[in-house]
């Protein structure tokens, strides 16, 4: 018996901790992959540090986690005081039914059900952006509070009742009573709820996805939001690093927590052995002061966070992993945007930097209400309908000059014909990547090789309906954008004889599966195939192929109408097209650039390489013909609803 | 003697519940007053009005001559030894007891000094440091008395402080708790439900029922004069009958008259006549005196403790005589064994040992260990 | 603290609890009793209900379903495995820990909360890293030269990546209640006749019902709504009813997304109140 209770011990904290392992050892990896192990290196540490965005965020995690756990441990303890001294029956069991619908509640619930409300309200008052740091914070406290009162309640309800009259007999205040004896005796309680708010705050990522505003964006959320580009092991060194300070952490308070324990264990210590007697029990004055550092460290970085009066704000709303961040000495835009703006017009400049994962996911945010920003970069079709919608402002191109370097072809195109709203950011093609060693290069004549049998269980498909569903249609020889439901159906029926085939359906996940030889042909966006290249596994050969019938996209930079400074917006809009940014950004994210500036730099071309420059830039003639004819455009809401719904089938099969 | 405390008139209901009922009671200077009665009866919740832990519904709370009732306790000159001890878990011997002074603000020096002295009145002086969660109860008794003197009040209620103690102990700390008293002059307030601790500790007794007084006395006084049924039976052995007084010094009962030493009563009046078990002598059976059968006999150490069935009625007595199950006996009542007592709301519940049994007694102490409100 | 002034510690809460806990749920009854313009209907709730959708078996036969109730009873499924499997596993491993030493049962509850602090998408990154196909887990069989397994993508690896996530809610609360079970209740039992099975069934299993139904709760919750992992390792495959809702979010129809939460969130109370009846009852039984 006592054996196999340790065998299974053992499996199970190996369960517990294979990943944690993985993400160590991974995030001492030099290549940029998260499956593949090249040699060991400090490179993404050194990234880390460099990547002030990352870091930022981590800052915002931890302010968030504690600013909501120390507010729901205090509104907690105190309303755990009052439950305990209720006498009336029916209001004990209503407040106890409420704390428990954040507990029996699945946080998707709670997530959505706060944004409902929050954007309600939001509009009801007519702000620009109902969720912002507070709305989170509120939601993270909401769903704090029940564990922080279940801690305090069985602590409560075990103590001497005679314990505050007892203090209060001696001379205590009522007050007193409770600071000096009642919260002392409950102390160990009050600290497991504190413990336990913070852990789910920090962990937590599905109510903040749903509660994030334009000012704040935490880790969980930017980590999800790089969904369609490659998570880094820098989040592995990030987690390692987390992993250490949270475990020096956890011995230095057991070892504090073993010393108070004793006196809980008094009855069965005294049994055992009189020589622990005259050991110290930690004061709870120790405790006391922790909790007051922990606020006052808050307070501060709640101060620090605040811009001042005299700061501009300006709120970017961008892909995950779309701008130079400064990793791999690269330019670190958005405080290169801040020093040159502070520099250039004497006046300081606060950018909130924060992304989003998909097109829509951006469009809800922004055409719900819930938050606002000044700049956003949204794909060709979703500008198309964002237009429509009257949620986009006319630029002003007098503050942006540099829109001159913008190449013709990328100039009255569909989704912007008169040139008012937009301003090209990048562009690219979607493509087939296959595993040469694995895939016969006679079979890669087109988009036929991803319904070829031979390949089964090998094929990666785009993870979001317009791509999946373009892929089939391209395949077809059908129009996009045609509405007719039949036209869908026949290429539903295309995904659908394709699904046996496909081993996954991805975003991020691509680059994994890819560079490591897990799958062997998957369909994605040209850029992204440069940043498997240098991760790819020995016996990989990744090569890229553009079929002839093929998605074209342009990602544009706009401003939508609930900006709040649009001169700034334009201003910044500009500076992104200068040379540096421009080079920064075009070589960090391997897109194709619109701007003549950056393709025409030698710099540029010698850095990315003669086939790189080859892939992105195929030279097509007459460009804005052939854009025009195969681009996605703005669906009707009807049939954006039908594409919805196939899609659903298509993943209910 | 001069009056501490008054209660004039007390009531107090929980949820509507009567708890006390009119309560007067007086409390002398350096007096060692104990409040007895069964679970419930009102006792603690006395004490608590004097503590200023509840307020009177209706009715006084009087402190040396001024009126208290909505006085929080901390600004009472009265403290409380609690029945648990209620000793502050994160602090030690030491620090308890330096409580009190700590929050009158004392110079650190003085506080050292006044505790020091405390600690060794109560004999902890070698325990200071110590935490106050590994004594054992005895000490911890001692520390919760230590720290409710050490501010001197004019007044220490004790709420069954001796009854989580074992039976040794709990002697020893009723000789010390008395010993205390006498050497501080401190009035000392003491609630039990064990009228044993109550007659040999209390200078005053008060027995109380629910939520009224029923005696307030000297301990000789209230077992040998119980003013009703209740007293009668809750302090010490009593059989007690339904009598006739038919003149003074002439009692009734049992379908036999008897001469006695109680006077005053109305002629003819029913009373309750009260017979002490230890009282009794047992005679063989005699045409002249009551007489009946031995039902059962228990042997008690001190003596035999055996129950007579007289007509119907089963009487107790305490002798050192043996006698047999089925003998037939005679009782031999003197008169100053007879105590007669105004019929009350009380009588007939009490006195008959027909259903009597050494376990029913234990079993309703434990009941009462958990005295409530 | 008089009772007074304790009952007005309660108030800050209960304007928050109000505001924050109770109408956010009107709201979502609200968005999902509403269409676009905000006038009533019955119409989401309806479309969760008459959706349906043609799926094709591993035979090639086809069959309409109704799709959102498959993916509910989809997601219920592997919700109620994960619970099972984090059940079977984590009360032997809560069981250990409450028989440890005082000094080891910390270190456990330390060690368990442990992967807790490290971002979830993270750690369900990593998983993602083992159980491909040309992951650790199979580089490692290989190196043991046995056959490769394919987990990746199937529904095991959703289960395994949830009981994962989630097997620390289900060891907490169990742990918690056997912890303070007293260990002369197993001695009695023993004394009247009981063999080791028997301690458990009849004692040890009775008393620490309420924190398997806690456990249960936290695990089954959670699991059933998660949207995430099945993304990760399900390779996309499988929709699961969080996939619906944050799905009917990204696209933009945020009424429809309320009634598909109404309706999960009223199935799980109704089911909650169910089990909260039976535990109720097994525990009078054993009583």
């Amino acid at each position: 018996m006592k054996v196999w209770s340790k065998i299974f011990t053992v499996l199970i904290m190996l369960f517990l901790f294979a990943p944690i392992l993985i993400l160590l050892v991974f995030s001492f990896n030099g290549s940029n992959s998260l499956s593949v192990f090249s040699e060991p290196s400090l490179f993404w540490y050194r990234e880390l540090f460099k990547d002030s965005e990352t870091l930022g965020s981590l800052r915002n995690t931890l302010i968030l986690a504690l600013s909501a756990s120390v507010i729901s441990t205090v509104l907690g303890t105190a309303a755990a005081v009052g439950i305990n001294s209720l006498r009336n029956k029916f209001l004990k069991t209503a407040i106890d039914t409420t704390t428990n619908i954040p507990m029996v509640n699945p946080d998707i619930i709670t997530g959505i059900s706060l944004m409902l409300m929050f954007v309600f309200v939001g509009r009801l008052f007519g702000a620009s952006s109902s969720l912002n740091f507070g709305t989170m914070l509120i939601a993270h406290i909401t769903f704090c509070l029940p564990y922080v009162i279940l801690q305090v309640i069985p602590k409560l309800k075990q103590m001497d009742k005679a314990l505050p009259e007892a203090a209060m007999d001696l001379g205590c205040t009522p007050v007193g009573a409770f600071f000096k004896v009642v919260l002392p005796d409950i102390m160990p309680g009050v600290i497991t709820g504190l413990l336990m708010a913070f852990t789910l705050s920090l962990d937590d990522f599905v109510i903040s996805y749903f509660t994030v505003g334009n000012d704040f964006q935490t880790l969980p959320i930017r980590i999800y939001n790089m969904t369609k580009k490659t998570v880094t092991p820098k989040m592995y060194a990030l987690a390692t690093i987390i992993f250490f300070a949270i475990l020096i952490l956890l011995i230095f308070t057991n070892l504090s927590d073993e010393e108070s324990d004793s006196t809980a264990n008094a009855r069965r210590a005294q049994r055992k052995s009189r020589r622990v007697e005259n050991r110290r029990v930690i004061s709870p004055k120790v405790y006391l002061s922790a909790a007051a550092a922990v606020l006052v460290v808050v307070i501060v970085l709640i101060a620090a966070l605040g811009t001042g009066r005299d700061t501009l704000t300006l709120n970017v709303y961008n892909w995950g992993e779309y701008i130079s961040d400064g990793s791999e000495d690269s330019l670190d835009t958005i405080s290169a945007f801040e020093d040159w703006y502070l520099e250039e017009y004497g006046q300081k400049v606060k950018v909130n930097y924060t992304t989003f994962s998909s097109n829509e996911d951006m469009y809800s945010k922004i055409k719900s209400g819930a938050v606002s920003f000044d700049v956003i970069v949204p794909s060709d079709y979703m500008i198309a309908r964002m237009k429509d919608e009257g949620l986009l402002l006319p630029l002003d191109f007098d503050n942006i000059p540099n829109y001159e370097y913008i190449d013709e072809s990328f100039k009255d195109l569909y989704y912007d014909e008169s040139n008012e709203y937009t301003v090209p950011y990048t562009y690219g093609v979607i493509g087939i990547i296959y595993n040469a060693n694995k895939v016969d290069e006679a079979d890669v004549t087109g988009w036929d090789v991803l319904w070829n049998e031979k390949y089964s269980g090998q094929i990666l498909q785009f993870n979001n309906p317009r791509d999946a569903f373009g892929v089939a249609q391209y395949k077809l020889g059908l129009d996009v954008n045609d509405t007719d439901p039949v036209l869908w159906d026949r290429a539903f029926d295309e995904l659908l004889a394709q699904r046996p085939l496909v081993k996954s359906y991805v975003m991020d996940e691509v680059y994994n599966m890819m560079e490591s030889g897990e799958a062997d042909i998957a369909v994605y966006y040209a850029g992204d195939y440069f940043t498997m290249l240098d991760a790819e596994a020995e016996d990989v050969d990744l090569r890229f192929y553009t079929p002839e019938f093929t998605n074209y996209f342009i990602d544009a930079m706009c401003i939508p109408s609930c900006c709040e400074n649009k001169e700034l917006a334009e201003i910044f809009i500009n500076w992104m097209l200068s040379e540096e940014p421009a080079v920064a950004n075009a070589e960090y994210i391997c897109y194709a650039c619109p701007n003549s500036i950056v393709y025409n730099s030698e710099e540029y071309i010698e850095d990315m390489g003669e086939e790189a420059i080859e892939v992105l830039y195929p030279g097509v003639e007459n460009f804005s013909e052939l854009y025009n004819r195969t681009a996605y455009k703005n669906l009707d809401q009807d049939a954006l609803a039908y594409m919805n719904t196939l899609w659903e089938n298509l993943k209910v099969n | 003697m001069k009056k501490i405390i008054e209660l004039k008139n007390v009531s107090k209901a929980f949820d509507g519940e009567t708890v006390l009922d009119n309560i007067n009671l007086d409390i002398y200077d350096n007096e060692f007053l104990t409040l007895l009665g069964p679970s419930g009866c009102g006792k603690t919740t006395t004490l608590r009005l004097i503590g200023g832990f509840e307020t009177p519904d209706q009715g006084d709370v009087i402190f040396m001559g001024e009126k208290i009732n909505d006085v929080p306790p901390h600004k009472r000159n009265v403290n409380t030894v609690f029945q648990r001890y209620a000793l502050f878990p994160h602090l030690n011997v030491f620090d308890n007891v330096a409580f009190p002074l700590k929050e009158r603000g004392l110079p650190k020096a003085e506080i050292e000094e006044k505790v020091n002295e405390m600690l060794s009145l109560v004999a902890l002086s070698s325990f200071a440091k110590r935490s106050v969660t590994k004594l054992s109860g005895g000490q911890q008794q001692r520390v919760a008395i230590a720290r409710a003197l050490v501010g001197q009040p004019k007044v220490l209620l004790l709420d069954e402080p001796l009854a989580a103690l074992d039976l040794k102990l709990r002697k020893d700390m009723q000789q010390e708790l008395k010993k205390i008293q006498k050497a501080t002059g401190i009035t000392f307030v003491f609630v039990t439900h064990d009228q044993e601790e109550a007659l040999s500790m209390s200078d005053t007794v008060v027995v109380m029922s629910e939520g009224k007084i029923q005696q307030i006395g000297t301990p000789i006084d209230i077992y040998n004069e119980p003013e009703n049924a209740f007293v009668a039976d809750f302090i010490g052995e009593s059989n007690i009958l339904d009598g006739v007084m038919l003149e003074d010094y002439k009692v009734r009962f049992s379908g036999r008259t008897f001469k006695c030493v109680d006077f005053g009563f109305e002629k003819k009046e029913s009373v309750d006549v009260v017979i002490r078990p230890e009282d009794v002598d047992i005679v063989p059976e005699q045409e002249d005196l009551l007489s009946g059968v031995v039902t059962s006999v228990t042997f008690m150490g001190v003596n035999y403790e055996i129950i007579v069935d007289i007509k119907g009625f089963k009487w107790m007595i305490q002798t050192t005589d043996f006698v047999d199950v089925d003998e037939h006996i005679s009782l031999k009542i003197d008169p100053d064994a007879i105590h007669v007592m105004h019929k009350s709301e009380y009588s007939g519940l009490y006195g008959d040992y027909s259903s009597f049994s050494n376990e029913f007694d234990e079993l309703e102490e434990i009941d009462e260990s958990e005295d409530g409100e | 603290m008089t009772r007074k002034m304790q009952k007005w510690l309660l108030a800050p809460y209960s304007v928050w609890a109000f505001l924050f806990m109770i109408v956010p749920l009107i709201f979502v009854a609200y968005y999902a009793l509403t269409d676009n313009d905000y006038n009533f209907t019955f119409e989401n709730i309806r479309k969760f209900f008459v959706t349906t959708s043609s799926v094709t078996n591993d035979a090639g036969q086809v069959s309409e379903v109704h799709t959102y109730i498959l993916i509910f009873l989809r997601s219920l499924k592997l919700a109620v495995i994960s619970t099972i499997v984090c059940l079977l596993l984590g009360y032997p491993m809560a069981y250990i820990i409450s028989q440890s030493s005082p000094r080891a049962q910390k270190i456990f509850i330390t060690v368990i909360m442990i992967p807790m602090w490290m971002n979830f998408l993270i750690r369900t990154y990593a998983w993602m890293t083992i159980l491909q196909d040309t992951g650790i887990l199979n580089g490692f069989l290989g190196l043991l030269s046995l056959r490769p397994v394919h987990i990746i993508g199937t529904e095991g690896a959703v289960v395994i990546g949830m009981v994962y996530d989630y097997i620390p809610y289900m060891i907490m609360p169990i742990y918690s209640v056997l912890a303070k079970l007293d260990p002369k209740l197993t001695e009695a039992a023993r004394d009247l006749g009981c063999n080791s099975v028997g301690v458990f069934k009849r004692v040890v299993l009775p008393l620490s019902l309420s924190g398997v139904v806690s456990g249960i709760t936290m695990v089954l919750i959670p699991s059933i709504s998660t949207f995430y992992i099945s993304q990760k390792l399900g390779n996309g495959k499988f929709y699961l009813i969080g996939d619906a809702i944050e799905g009917q979010y990204v696209a933009n129809n945020l009424h429809f997304a309320a009634a598909i939460a109404l309706i999960l969130m009223i199935i799980l109370l109704a089911g909650m109140a169910v089990m909260q009846h039976f535990a109720d009852i097994e525990r009078k039984l054993e009583a």
